[in-house]
């Protein structure tokens, strides 16, 4: 009794502490508050991103916050919307060749620089040469078999893509991600290769970067030569928050106006000032089978297990709401034009995995089953993963660590290390660039299969350029990895977008995968 | 005096050599590397194998090791990989960010820590020293995260007194107002985090102090306990608190990490957990050498400050 009293006391002691602190302070506060409100002003759109953009030349970005602010500042001839459609950005229209062999490129005439140049073929040539230079980090898709893809100009408007081969995938990766650079600022840079670029950026986009401070925020401020309209929000910062909590608390009070959130911050967010954008980015979250380990080498016993599973209970434990996730069968997202249901969907029977596994003449079946541990959502699949698996009489134990570490040790020729694993993959939308993690050479087939089967598909649908054809390829290959048992596709889990209700148009400025707004232009403030 | 000083120093060189190795040797036995990080599932691995090329990395340990070293000499920490910036100049801005929060914090946590110890120790047993204890006891079990979170939440949501993200307000650089409203909040929670340890250590050291042979002879006097405490034992605590000063030395760098991630404040320590988040391991091994050296040199000079303090330390040196 006496203990418990003292230990109030202490509470209240320490709470009236900093109170008083608080209060000492209190000399300045009222001028803060004021300038802290000014942060939410009507001209300013304030967005928070989680980190510092690895790279800001729009030659070599990848990373989410680079690819963020790079179509903030410039535009590419044509952006894939979410569901795999194309719109034309600084392209007029797109005429792929009949034979395959090459795509005319028509561009928009008026279009303007952000110091008020004009915009020429010159300047798209001049971008995807650095592009297809092997050294400057981003020239896969610019490089079909072992030769890269020719840029002519023809006109001032007119340029043509010239492919050493037939390439059906080539369309699609011509024209996106890469945004086009101004001939008459970047002439002299001597290296592209670098993660910035010394030159103030000049871009098509609907904004211009004002200031960068590392770690802070960037500053943005509306781009008079817009070709899509001027912007109706004048300034855009974005503000660099590392915590999720914080960013939450920003959120809820004003001091940015959007954020990512998770779905289970979404009941704490006041209905009154924030509204949620839930949307697909495509993803995949699945759980992996190491073909080459040894007790998962036969396909019955990798049957077995995914008989077991229950993908309902997965997803409602991990992402709360229907309206937050969607279920995909085959290894391509739900979204995707070529992705079918019709595939072996090992909808949960546990009678069934049992007889597969006295069929393969395995009993007392153990595996280990790798995680990310610092992502929630893989942590509460895992352990369900584990119950799951456990009424089939698969013994499993859980192997948490650091996401990277596991995913550099599967990839690892051979490895044997874990026999499952938790992973998730954002690939894009044209079904070819799929083959790095399902071929038997894909640089990212953590699977470990060699099935020469599937890797003839994969070839064959590359190169066939009928529309029809190809989508029939695809759907025999999509059912046979899923007969290969190698991965189950767990979930296509959308990132919610929260913002702040001042801020209007949020559907129309277009949410897509990677850069969240197609374009930022559309956004108003109320 | 001089020749004490020198000693330490030329000790403290071999130490740091060694720490720098178990530094380099640690990261280099981690699983991964930083191509992992800069790498995607679409790069050749013909790519992959061209970055390792560039950045040294297929070069034997003990190369990598001494090319890495004898840069350091230069002043040179490397750039950081994933965003090829200078990791000396980025230290340069961050540092100081990082001060100017620690060096208040700190401060008035010593003073703080200083008044209660004393409180505490004159009035052993009772009801002071046990309130004083209490709230030392709840600071210390108060993790930082979570009472920076709730200051977050109170004062700068509910009461919205404070702004509770970066240093300034965008476009608002240099602005004095506008720096310590941003100031407050995180000033707060690392005040929080310092001071009841520090109080503990004065209380324990100020009642060692009591139970010295000069306080029976000035209590055999009639010395009251006020003068006894303010005379002699506070005068005789500085000497621990001028170790503690140098022991603090390191968190100059590191000393603020959770509290400057949660406020987005500029400084070492959102700089630090990203970069250990991209695996950018030159960063991560410049600021855990940067800060095992202020460990060492932060010895060295509480050694040597406790020896200007206590001429019995200096004798000892020479003997």
């Amino acid at each position: 009794m006496k203990k418990w009293k003292k230990g109030l006391f202490s509470v209240g002691i320490f709470a009236l502490g900093l109170a008083l602190a608080a209060c000492s302070s209190g000399g300045n506060t009222n001028e803060t508050a004021n300038s802290s409100s000014t942060t939410a002003d009507d001209a300013t759109f304030t967005y928070a991103i989680s980190g510092d953009p690895s790279s800001t030349n729009p030659i070599n970005t990848s990373d989410r916050w680079g690819l963020t602010v790079t179509n903030i500042i410039y535009s590419p001839l044509v952006i894939v919307e979410g569901d795999g459609t194309t719109k034309n950005a600084l392209a007029e229209s797109v005429e792929p060749a009949e034979d395959g062999l090459s795509v005319t490129v028509h561009l928009k005439k008026d279009v303007k620089w952000s110091d008020g140049e004009p915009f020429t073929a010159d300047d798209v040539v001049f971008t995807y040469e650095q592009k297809a230079k092997k050294e400057n980090g981003n020239a896969d898709q610019l490089w079909v078999g072992d030769q890269p893809i020719k840029f002519e100009k023809v006109d001032d408007y007119t340029v043509k893509f010239v492919l050493p081969q037939a390439s059906a995938a080539a369309v699609n990766n011509i024209a996106t991600e890469t945004f086009i650079i101004p001939k008459h600022i970047f002439e002299g840079v001597e290296d592209f290769s670098v993660n910035e670029l010394p030159e103030n950026p000049v871009g098509t986009g609907p904004y211009k970067l004002v200031e960068y401070k590392r770690g802070e925020y960037l500053t943005f401020e509306a781009n008079e030569h817009y070709f899509g309209g001027e912007p109706s929000i004048k300034n855009l910062t974005l503000r660099i928050i590392e915590s999720a909590d914080t960013t939450k608390v920003a959120l809820q009070k004003g001091e940015v106006d959007a954020a990512f959130v998770l779905p289970s911050d979404v009941a704490d967010l006041d209905e009154k000032t924030i509204t949620t954008y839930p949307y697909s980015e495509n993803r995949v979250g699945y759980l992996g089978l190491n073909t080459k380990s040894e007790a998962l080498q036969d396909v019955k016993v990798r049957q077995a297990v995914l008989f077991a599973l229950n993908k309902d209970e997965l997803n409602q434990a991990a992402y709360l709401e229907k309206e937050y996730y969607e279920q995909p069968y085959s290894f391509l997202p739900p979204n995707n034009p070529f992705a079918t249901e019709d595939v072996e969907k090992y909808d949960t029977n546990i009678e069934k995995s049992k007889e597969l596994l006295k069929e393969a003449n395995v009993s007392d079946l153990k595996l280990n089953l790798a995680f990310s541990s610092s992502d929630p959502a893989q942590t509460i699949q895992a352990t369900l993963i584990q119950q799951q698996l456990q009424k089939a009489g698969i013994t499993v134990t859980l192997e948490g660590g650091d996401g990277t570490a596991i995913f550099a040790e599967l990839d690892k020729d051979g490895s044997t290390k874990y026999n499952l694993f938790l992973g998730g993959y954002i690939m894009g939308n044209d079904p070819d660039l799929y083959g790095a993690l399902f071929e038997t050479e894909g640089s990212a087939n953590y699977f470990q299969t060699e099935n020469k089967a599937t890797d003839e598909l994969f070839n064959k649908a590359a190169v066939e350029l009928d529309e029809a054809k190809r989508k029939e390829l695809y759907n025999e290959l999509q059912q046979a990895i899923a007969d290969d048992a190698r991965i189950y596709p767990i979930v296509d889990n959308k990132k919610i977008l929260a913002v702040n209700n001042r801020i209007g148009n949020v559907e129309d400025a277009g949410l897509i995968p990677i850069y969240t707004f197609e374009d930022v232009s559309k956004l108003t403030i109320k | 005096m001089a020749r004490y000083i020198a000693k330490r120093v030329l000790q403290a060189i071999p130490l740091l050599l060694v720490i720098s190795f178990i530094v380099f040797s640690l990261i280099h036995l981690a699983p991964y590397d930083v191509i992992d990080s800069v790498t995607t599932p679409n790069m050749s691995p013909d790519r992959v194998e061209a970055l390792r090329e560039k950045y040294g990395l297929n070069e034997p340990f003990f190369v990598q090791y001494a090319t890495w070293l004898t840069n350091i000499f230069k002043g040179d920490f490397g750039y950081s990989l994933v965003s090829q910036r200078s990791i000396a100049g980025e230290l340069a801005v961050r540092i100081p960010n990082t001060m100017k929060l620690i060096i208040p914090a700190y401060l008035t946590a010593l003073i703080l820590a200083i008044t209660l110890g004393l409180i505490a120790a004159a009035n052993k047993g009772k009801f002071f020293d046990k309130l004083i204890d209490g709230i030392a006891s709840l600071g210390i079990a108060i993790p930082t995260f979570w009472f920076a979170m709730i200051l977050i939440y109170f004062l700068g949501y509910r009461l919205n007194l404070f702004p509770i993200i970066g240093m300034n307000t965008v476009g608002k650089a240099g602005d004095f107002n506008d720096f310590l409203a941003h100031f407050i909040m995180p000033y707060l929670t690392l005040t929080v985090a310092f001071f009841p340890e520090l109080t503990r250590y004065i209380r324990s050291s100020a009642l060692q102090q009591v139970a010295e042979d000069y306080v029976t002879v000035q209590r055999a006097f009639h010395a009251t306990k006020w003068q006894i405490f303010r005379r002699h034992i506070s005068r005789n605590v500085l000497i621990p608190v001028v170790t503690q000063l140098g022991l603090a030395l390191p968190m100059l760098v590191t000393g603020a990490i959770i509290t400057e991630t949660i406020f987005g404040w500029p400084g070492v320590g959102p700089y630090l957990t990203s970069a250990t988040r991209s695996l950018d391991y030159p960063v991560i091994m410049a600021i855990m050498l940067l800060s095992a050296t202020l460990v060492i040199l932060g010895n060295l000079l509480s050694d040597v400050l406790y020896s200007v303090v206590d001429p019995r330390i200096r004798k000892g040196g020479k003997e």
